[in-house]
């Protein structure tokens, strides 16, 4: 499935944070992106939500209950973003 | 005085790209041409560790791989003694300039390679080691710091020992007032007993006092043993390169220094 041209922003922001070995065009928009799919871990959603903040102003708080639905998949994520960055 | 085997080496420099090729330059068999460290690629790391480890790290790991590799052991049975001046120099620089500019928040993955046994980590998952490691530094005494304390270890508790010593330099501002010339690492894989692999004994003693320090009679080689503080190691690998019983004297913390007598088996 194809990726809008916000979801490719991100998908490149993913990859340019994390240094990740992949094609931000290649990355599956409803794939996890933790664990099994992307293969992130713990310090790549820091370092992810870091990346967040600086670049759309959307605070990702750690102890946040939602962050298992936000950080699901690539097309979740961008959703959150685009819902608090708008408001 | 302390005895230990030498079974493998590491080295990865400028213009030394590896332990064979630099063997026949350091025993003069070959010429010294200085030209920027190759890194190697680093295949021994998962892929998450190797996209966040930085190159001092890659440097560290590609020398402890290489001799652990000559002596013909697994990665995860040796020991380790990691020692640098400074570890991941570039890793410094970065938080600095983080912490320089506002809002000052530090990258997770900064923070978390920002410690001096950082490289241990790394090695241990790499190597699935479980085996002690060690890190230090002592500014231009690094490497005999090393090789005191792995040489300690082999002595007192008998275990196989990997000595692994690398620096790489700070970019500016720090260069300014820090300045390493180039990234260098070397290591040693040391034992306790003689094996049909060894390839020299080394015998060291600490002793009190200041001392002339073991140069290097290559000129650039030598300005590479003082550009940059583990290439203080330099002269024990000319001796392991070549064949005849050779002392070497390596300066440690204030007053007092390391003697080293290389015996290749």
């Amino acid at each position: 499935m194809a990726l809008d041209q916000q979801e490719l922003e991100l998908a490149k922001l993913i990859v340019s944070a994390l240094n990740l070995d992949v094609a931000a065009a290649e990355i599956e928009p409803d794939a996890p992106l933790y664990g099994e799919g992307l293969g992130l871990d713990s310090i790549d959603i820091l370092e992810l939500s870091l990346a967040i903040s600086k670049t759309y102003g959307v605070q990702i708080k750690s102890d946040s209950a939602d962050n298992t639905k936000i950080f699901s998949s690539l097309r979740s994520l961008n959703q959150h973003i685009q819902q608090h960055s708008a408001s | 005085m302390m005895r230990v085997f030498v079974e493998g080496i590491g080295l990865l420099g400028p213009g030394l790209e590896n332990w064979s090729a630099g063997r026949e330059i350091l025993a003069g068999r070959a010429d010294y041409l200085p030209q920027p460290t190759q890194m190697r690629v680093c295949d021994m790391l998962p892929a998450a560790e190797r996209r966040r480890a930085g190159v001092p790290i890659k440097l560290a790991l590609a020398v402890g791989l290489e001799a652990l590799q000559q002596a013909g052991r697994e990665t995860g049975t040796a020991a380790t003694v990691f020692t640098s001046s400074g570890g991941d120099n570039d890793n410094v620089h970065a938080i600095n300039t983080i912490l320089a500019t506002a809002p000052r928040e530090v990258s997770p993955t900064r923070f978390h390679n920002s410690v001096h046994n950082a490289a241990a980590g790394y090695w241990c998952i790499a190597a699935g080691s479980r085996e002690p490691s060690t890190s230090l530094c002592a500014h231009d005494a690094s490497f005999a710091a090393g090789l005191l304390e792995s040489a300690v270890q082999v002595a007192v508790d008998r275990a196989v020992v990997a000595l692994i010593a690398y620096d790489h330099p700070y970019p500016q501002p720090l260069h300014a007032v820090r300045p390493i010339t180039a990234a260098f690492g070397l290591a040693l894989l040391l034992t306790p007993e003689r094996s049909e692999t060894s390839l020299a004994m080394l015998e060291l003693d600490w002793q009190p006092g200041p001392v002339t320090e073991t140069m290097m009679q290559e000129p650039a080689l030598e300005a590479l043993r003082l550009g940059v503080p583990v290439a203080r190691g330099l002269p024990v690998l000319a001796a392991l390169a070549g064949s005849a019983a050779t002392q070497v004297d390596l300066a440690y913390l204030t007053d007092s220094h390391l003697r080293v007598r290389v015996s290749p088996c």
